[in-house]
């Protein structure tokens, strides 16, 4: 039985995908006679499947060695395209997260959406980024990741344009689309170098080959940045960080997953490569540099932003630069216990602030406040969220920062400060939006704010569960340090940071002794942080500006130089042909006159020659 | 039977030519659809193994002129002629129902859908010649008849540049039997005697280049492009389909037959100059499609773009650059045809093309729902989304062409990025955004209209999923082209390089 289900573990992708299918057969037609709802619930209980046949296969792959299975693809001219999947724990375990994930998200999206009417597109996308992630994760080879990695870019693309007549949804899924379209570029230009030169697009066997590989250090260094431009686009680095900020324009529930686990994508793939990247020192050193700028330029937005969805991407952006570092120093294991850690508490926090955005006016944190009697399981399950988030024993992210610190502190300890102070600054940053959101007084804009119903508010409550009990999971799996092994001195670091962080923001924003809103003493620090370091801007004036006067230029030279230079022979003839039909009057005499000058120049010509 | 595939269209279009007019369409679609049939029959009789020409037949016509009619079909041509088969068929099923003489436009398509089938058969470079020249009058009839404004200028002007590439072709033909002393226009004949060293290489290059410049007219690559842009958008959808899905192919179709096949040794000598003409025709289509205004313009120049990447592959010459560039033939036949029909759709329900006043398609009530989610796939089938046909043969030419032209593979991976930034244009301009209120209730898409890029998205998605039916035909068609080039320097190692793992497979 448990091979069975082992050996069948392909299904849990096929499942989603099946429910893509499915709600992609609601067209407006049908939706006009049975409504859009079955879309949905189709669509949920494929994910319930998917989730169900996780668990069960993850309970049988439990301490056993992992497999290994083989799907034949494309075998075409020496080149062998294989599908290999990997059934082990960590993989079968994280589609069970993946999965989990989204049976909640999309329980909560039937109560968010209860009024829409774009079900049937917005379900199978959701189902179609469900299945992408499940494949991605058991699929162990690099080519195949590539390409569900460029197909959730299109996913993204339709995803956040769900609610396509909005002009910033617009402006956003076009972002979206092309920042991390030009990472998997640059990731496929790294994918067909790597072939030539690995032989191999398997993960285990790149691992094997890295560790004899005798490789020109330029191409690889080349390579390895190629590389890891995939994941710097999906996991919204520094500067491909543009598209996670304006992806909040779409539907909140396709955020929860967004933020939690689609981004986690790409941390999967430095995961898996992590050894080919290793190849080069200067790859390792441009993970950190991308790593330590985003986590504290991420962190520091965040703290500036007013709306409510932005001021946790960009802490998502940060969390992933903490990701980037582990990976660049070798941490990896670290790098994974945080991405399971954040997507908990992450998507937590994203369902709590979409139950305050769903039936209030605003979105702005500067005019809500007070909602913590009116709301109070929102308010909890953000709670749990900032402590899920932040380093905060006994809760998931604290292990996962303590392991990350302790791998730094040999190596490069100037990287414990950095994570110390992103773990403050994120701190801080939750807590403003905890005190602006559900503390202090009812604003206008906050006054009538009931509490959700039911279909959002029990997923709430269940990741709420999921969260406290993560500890507990880690403990099962062994994954926490023996108590006496412990890095006392580390963990009491990381436990001030937090809470200097959190008691600093209750002061702010809690209390009274600041005046709100509050100013920064240096006004361009802050106007900087809140236009997001102007990236927007600078995107705008370099290389859409680029792209746009080249592409006019060749246009321009298409029309008048190359057409023109035709256009111009064409005019030649034709005025040649004008005239010299003036030569042809018609008159006897002239015919003659030419007939008696040609023959005297025959003449001539024959005469003169010999 | 390959004889049927060439007089079956022409012997119908004389048929439709008589028939009552009311019946015309009728016919004109039993007879396509009779010939979609036959092609199908051909896979079945077609042996995957075998390398050179099958179902060979063979008539004498004018042996002193050393015209023979000698057919054949292999790897390269199979796939080509069933895209032709296909494409003609949704040509006629696609087009206005209320055309104006449908006998004469019927009859014209047949006809052209007979001339490019026999010159994808023919194995006799004369007669390759007399089809490659049967279809331009007709196409300039069905450009300057049923085009739009400018369809005169556009028509001529498709009509000189194309009796240009003829004549060249022509003369290119014509100089090598003479020079390699063939006693026939017979391709193997000619083809011997080239392998025998019976040809100094400069002349071998020479010749190679007027044919260069003849099939680089009709595929077409920049700087001998301006036709396209004004006999596409000039032309009706269906013309278009015709013109940028099959007779652009007898381009790249004889840059390989009668170019890399043909001259081995001559093609390695200007492989590399080739490539960068390859890519400066990718890199040119695309950005010059970013700045376009009108959608149809967009997508032909589109289409110069990914002509380009034909070259490339074929000026690489490896095993897999090669298979992708008979992937890319065809699939770029697919999504084109599917661009043109929905551009069609499109034009012909909201009475516009230009993308300031075109919004909001995708609308479910009062827009067109339907044809702006296919208009999604065909974009993003032609920006090489995996999943969809284009993706895997743009992979091919990639991976293939990486290890002979690394540089120009790479700039090809980002053109790819900018056919995704025009497209994204396209759709963001055309499918989103808000209906305007004033000009909503477009009349409404009717089944049938839908019939042809419905089954066009089918086939890009079934061959982006299962992409062996699109390559198997042609793989040992392709390794053979492949063996007798001579190997380029960096080739080597890269086929040393590529020795994969034998994977176990478990049970």
């Amino acid at each position: 039985m448990n091979q069975i289900l082992l050996q069948s573990v392909w299904l849990v992708p096929c499942y989603p995908l099946a429910g893509t299918v499915l709600s992609a057969l609601w067209f407006p037609s049908i939706t006009r006679l049975t409504g859009p709802r079955p879309a949905g619930y189709v669509n949920l209980l494929m994910t319930f499947l998917a989730f169900l046949h996780g668990l069960f296969a993850l309970s049988a792959t439990w301490g056993q060695p992992a497999q290994e299975l083989f799907f034949p693809w494309l075998n075409v001219a020496n080149l062998d395209l294989t599908l290999p999947l990997q059934i082990s724990t960590l993989t079968v375990g994280a589609t069970v997260v993946i999965t989990g994930l989204n049976l909640l998200g999309q329980i909560y999206a039937i109560g968010y959406l209860e009024m829409d009417w774009g079900w049937a597109r917005f379900f199978s996308l959701m189902a179609l980024f469900e299945a992408g992630l499940c494949a991605l994760v058991l699929c162990d080879s690099l080519f195949f990741c590539y390409m569900i990695l460029e197909i959730l870019t299109l996913g993204t693309y339709l995803l956040v344009g769900v609610w396509f007549n909005q002009s910033l949804v617009v402006t956003g899924a076009r972002d979206a689309f092309l920042t991390k379209r030009i990472g998997d570029l640059f990731l496929l230009m790294g994918v067909i170098a790597l072939l030539p030169l690995a032989g191999t697009w398997n993960f285990g066997d790149l691992a094997v080959w890295a560790q004899t590989a005798n490789v020109d250090p330029v191409v690889i260094t080349l390579v390895g940045l190629a590389l890891i431009a995939g994941p710097m686009g999906k996991c919204a680095q520094f500067p491909l960080h543009l598209w996670l900020d304006e992806a909040m324009e779409g539907p909140l529930p396709s955020t929860i997953l967004r933020n939690s686990v689609v981004v986690a994508s790409g941390a999967w793939m430095l995961f898996k490569l992590a050894p080919v990247l290793a190849l080069s020192p200067v790859v390792m050193s441009a993970l950190v540099g991308i790593g330590a700028v985003t986590s504290v330029g991420g962190a520091l937005i965040a703290i500036a932003q007013i709306d409510i969805k932005r001021t946790l991407s960009y802490s998502v952006s940060a969390y992933m630069g903490l990701v980037f570092i582990a990976v660049g120093t070798g941490n990896t294991e670290a790098g994974l216990l945080l991405v399971l850690s954040h997507a908990l508490a992450m998507a937590l926090l994203v369902m709590s602030v979409g139950s305050v955005i769903w039936n209030s006016i605003s979105q702005d944190v500067t005019q809500l406040g007070g909602l913590w009697s009116r709301r109070p399981i929102s308010g909890l399950a953000f709670l749990v969220g900032i402590a899920g988030m932040v380093s905060l024993p006994p809760l998931g992210s604290f292990w996962a920062l303590l392991k990350l610190a302790d791998g730094l502190w040999t190596s490069q300890s100037w990287l414990v400060g950095l994570v110390l102070l992103v773990n403050g600054l994120t701190a801080f940053s939750l807590t403003r939006v905890f005190s602006l959101v559900f503390g202090g007084k009812a604003k206008p804009m906050a006054q009538r704010s009931p509490e959700i119903h039911w279909l959002m508010a029990v997923p709430m409550t269940l990741l709420l569960g999921f969260t406290l009990h993560l500890p507990l999971i880690l403990q099962s799996l062994n994954l926490l340090p023996a108590w006496a092994d412990l890095n006392k001195e580390m963990a009491l670091l990381l436990v001030w940071s937090s809470l200097a962080g959190c008691v600093v923001g209750a002061i702010v924003y809690l209390g009274n002794s600041v005046p709100k809103p509050v100013q920064f003493p240096l006004k361009g620090l802050q106007d900087l942080l809140t236009h997001d370091f102007y990236t927007a801007k600078l995107y705008r004036l370099s290389i859409v500006f680029g792209v746009n006067i080249v592409s006019r230029i060749i246009d321009w030279v298409d029309r008048y130089i190359v057409d023109g230079i035709v256009n111009l022979f064409g005019f030649v003839t034709l005025l040649a042909g004008q005239g010299l039909k003036y030569s042809t009057f018609g008159q006897a005499q002239s015919y003659a006159l030419t007939i008696v000058f040609g023959m005297f120049l025959v003449g001539w010509l024959m005469t003169r020659s010999p | 039977m390959l004889s049927t595939l060439i007089w079956l269209p022409m012997l119908g279009a004389a048929l439709i030519a008589f028939c009552p007019i009311r019946l015309s369409r009728w016919a004109a679609l039993a007879i396509a659809s009779l010939n979609l049939f036959l092609t199908l029959l051909l896979f079945s009789q077609f042996d995957l193994s075998q390398t050179g020409m099958q179902l060979s037949e063979y008539l004498p016509w004018l042996d002193s002129l050393g015209l023979t009619y000698r057919l054949g079909v292999d790897g390269l041509s199979l796939p080509l002629q069933a895209l032709n088969s296909l494409l003609i068929w949704i040509v006629i099923y696609g087009s206005d129902q209320k055309i104006d003489r449908p006998r004469l436009f019927y009859a014209l398509v047949l006809i052209v859908g007979g001339g490019i089938a026999g010159a994808f058969l023919s194995q006799n470079l004369l007669l390759f010649v007399l089809f490659y020249e049967v279809e331009l009058i007709p196409i300039y009839l069905l450009i300057a008849i049923w085009g739009s404004a400018r369809r005169d200028y556009a028509a001529m002007k498709f009509l000189i540049y194309t009796a240009i590439s003829g004549a060249l072709i022509l003369a290119g033909f014509l100089g090598l039997t003479q020079l390699s002393g063939a006693s026939s226009f017979d391709y193997a004949a000619i083809s011997s005697q080239i392998s025998s060293q019976n040809l100094p290489l400069n002349t071998q290059v020479l010749l190679l280049t007027i044919l260069l410049i003849g099939f680089a007219i009709k595929t077409p690559l920049v700087p001998l492009h301006t036709w396209l842009p004004d006999a596409y958008v000039e032309a009706s959808p269906p013309v278009a389909i015709l013109l940028g899905g099959i007779v652009a192919k007898l381009g790249t179709y004889g840059l390989v037959r009668f170019g890399l096949q043909l001259f081995p040794e001559a093609w390695s000598v200007v492989a590399p100059g080739l490539a960068v003409i390859g890519v400066a025709s990718v890199l040119y289509g695309a950005l010059t499609a970013i700045s376009q205004q009108d959608i149809k313009r967009m997508v032909a120049y589109s289409s110069i773009g990914h002509m380009g990447y034909v070259l490339v592959a074929a000026a690489a010459g490896t095993q897999l650059s090669l298979l992708g560039a008979v992937g890319q033939m065809v699939s770029h036949g697919l999504i084109l045809a599917m661009l043109f029909y929905l551009v069609g759709v499109i034009e012909t329900k909201v009475g516009t093309r230009d993308l300031s006043k075109l919004n909001g398609l995708l609308n479910p009530i009062r827009g067109l729902p339907l044809t702006s989610a296919l208009l999604v796939v065909g974009g993003m089938a032609s920006a090489g989304i995996p999943g969809l046909v284009g993706f895997i043969s743009e992979f091919l030419v990639f991976q293939g062409s990486f290890p002979v032209f690394p540089i120009p593979a790479l700039l090809c991976v980002l053109a790819s990025g900018l056919t995704a930034v025009y497209f994204v244009i396209l759709m963001n301009r055309t499918c989103f955004g808000k209906l305007d209120n004033d000009t909503a209730y477009y009349p409404k898409v009717t089944g049938r209209e839908q019939v042809p890029a419905l089954v066009l998205a089918a086939l890009i998605f079934f061959l982006g999923v299962q992409p062996s039916w699109l390559l198997r035909w042609s793989e040992s068609t392709t390794n053979a082209l492949t063996a007798s080039l001579p190997i380029m320097e960096n080739q080597v190692e890269q086929q040393v390089a590529i020795v994969y793992p034998s994977l176990p497979v478990q049970q």
